[in-house]
């Protein structure tokens, strides 16, 4: 007879626990989620009027393809930073708190736990997502929505690549602890420069769209926004967009199981050292 | 023959050394984290990158020339670097302030520091000295090397003026950071609202465009904000994008208005919140 501990039932019920749980945290904090809210609103506000500052004073060029640049390539940018906090830095917050090491004496999936906090960034982060492209859509230019449906599978195996990232992450920050707070704004600010996601990679030197190329986030950000933009002249810039989907579709399928790999490879490390609550 | 202090009051030379000992305390612990220091030069530099290639794309040929039109300079390599220097100086003011608190609230001294006779005024100073020091250094190799980056002369106009026009900014700058400590001694976990004013700030300041473009009201409120003046005065003095007043001197004397009342302001709503915290027992508590 299967155990009430394991089986499908018993993962299922931990991972709606678990999620309750993380979206019970988020709702106890509004003033947090107004204020991140403001902040993504004021960041593409600052740089789409940026842009607008390159463009002739009359207001005969047409904002859209700007708005539809900066938009598309924040949302990628948004859950990739937010999959790095919530899912990979967020091991060090149950460590501090002194409740990871209990959470491996429980029987409870640890992969549940996971898990749970990506429908927390797709809740949190969807959320401010959307509002704020609406919000940039009516205020600076009309944002440009074509093949919506093939849009949004890039967009989802993006972020399955995406939250695959973030279990390496996790797994790193189980090895690297307080540093993996240096290494996110690292890796952040690398991601803002190398995948462009605030301008097009035309702008970038040749030898940035070589290096480019070669990070399947970066053919996440060319692939959704140039598929969002209704692929105009130029766009996709990195590869023909059959390559560019093929490209993710594995990031997508393969990323999380190489990232989840990684970190049960470093938990048990972890676990061996007895190192789980030291931080 | 000089009269001694009163017993419990120190001198003048011993208020100077607490707060020059608060600065090199926390000068000595930045050090300890290279990473991190290296991360703030850094961040101007990529904060200053995205507009500009935005702008060359959407722009294309002619994006010096619109921006030209729109700013008052073709150069907009420095126009950036100057407004994301210029940021840096000012949120580094919000959290080096901010979180001198939160810091002393986490460790658990917060509570010691009270019982003791240095004034809060005191190390209040030490940290702004403390922040100043960072926050400049961090600016000026930000906008040296992000000009070497970008190929750029960072010497050009009037250097001293821009100086001038950062060194008067400052103090009406701390006097601002101030009413952030007191929120952060008042709501104590408040880094989300800290973030969002950094934020509010650069873009009410003018970040990546002049305020000139900001709506009626929103720039009403803009030049209430001493940074507003500050990068201006500074991109005015050396790219000559024209300043407010028309005259370098009239808009540095707003600055300096702002430096008689910001810092009153500043003390008079902490020492408002200090006092409301210590007779309801929350000083030791985060």
């Amino acid at each position: 007879m299967q155990s009430r501990l394991t089986g499908p039932a018993a993962f299922f019920s931990t991972l709606a626990a678990m999620t309750g749980k993380e979206l019970t945290i988020m709702l106890r904090y509004p003033v947090e989620f107004a204020a991140s809210f403001g902040q993504v609103f004021l960041i593409v506000a600052s740089v789409t009027l940026a842009g607008l500052m390159f463009t002739p004073r009359s207001g005969e060029q047409d904002s859209s393809a700007t708005t539809g640049v900066v938009v598309y390539g924040f949302i990628i940018f948004m859950f990739l930073s937010d999959t790095l906090w919530t899912i990979g830095y967020n091991v060090r917050r149950d460590q501090k708190q002194g409740t990871l090491e209990q959470l491996y004496l429980s029987p409870a999936s640890k992969f549940a736990n996971l898990l749970s906090r990506i429908t927390v960034s797709l809740v949190w982060t969807g959320l401010l997502c959307v509002t704020s492209a609406a919000l940039m859509s009516a205020l600076i230019g009309k944002l440009p929505v074509y093949n919506l449906p093939l849009g949004l599978l890039v967009l989802i195996l993006t972020l399955s690549g995406t939250f695959g990232f973030g279990f390496a992450f996790a797994a790193l920050t189980l090895r690297i602890k307080e540093s993996a707070q240096t290494l996110i704004n690292v890796i952040q600010f690398t991601f803002m420069v190398v995948s462009a996601p605030f301008f097009p990679f035309s702008v970038l030197p040749d030898w940035v769209i070589a290096i480019t190329r070669f990070i399947p986030l970066s053919h996440g950000v060319d692939a959704f926004r140039s598929l969002m933009m209704g692929l105009p002249p130029g766009y996709p810039e990195l590869a023909p967009i059959e390559i560019e989907i093929a490209v993710i579709a594995v990031f997508g399928l393969v990323m999380p199981l190489v990232g989840y790999g990684l970190y049960r490879h470093e938990e048990d490390v972890a676990r061996r050292a007895g190192t789980l609550s030291e931080y | 023959m000089p009269r001694p202090p009163r017993a419990g009051r120190p001198t003048f030379g011993q208020t100077l050394s607490a707060a020059l000992a608060e600065t090199q305390l926390r000068l000595i612990n930045i050090t300890r984290y290279p990473g991190q220091m290296i991360m703030e030069v850094v961040i101007p530099i990529v904060f200053a990158a995205m507009p500009m290639f935005l702008g060359r794309a959407a722009g294309g040929d002619q994006a010096a020339v619109n921006f030209e039109a729109n700013t008052g300079t073709a150069n907009y390599v420095a126009y950036m670097l100057i407004g994301s220097s210029v940021f840096t100086i000012v949120s580094g003011a919000f959290w080096h302030v901010a979180y001198w608190i939160r810091f002393e609230q986490e460790t658990g001294t917060l509570e010691a520091v009270y019982l003791s006779p240095t004034s809060t005024f005191t190390l209040a100073s030490g940290v702004a000295l403390y922040s100043v020091i960072r926050g400049l250094v961090t600016a000026l190799i930000a906008y040296g090397l992000g000009c070497l980056i970008f190929q750029v002369n960072p010497l050009t106009g009037d250097l001293w003026l821009a100086l001038l026009f950062i060194l008067s900014g400052l103090v009406p700058l701390y006097g601002m950071a101030l009413i952030f400590g007191a929120v952060v001694l008042r709501v104590k976990e408040s880094s989300a609202i800290v973030n969002l004013m950094q934020w509010v700030v650069s873009f009410l300041m003018g970040m990546y465009f002049p305020v000139a473009t900001l709506p009626p009201f929103l720039r009403a409120i803009a030049f209430l904000f001493p940074p507003t003046w500050m990068t201006n005065g500074v991109r005015s003095a050396l790219l000559g994008v024209g300043y407010f007043f028309d005259a370098w001197y009239l808009d540095l004397s707003v600055l300096w208005v702002f430096m008689l009342f910001a810092p009153l302001f500043g003390f008079w709503v902490f020492n408002r919140v200090e006092r409301s915290v210590q007779r309801n027992e929350g000083i030791g508590q985060f």
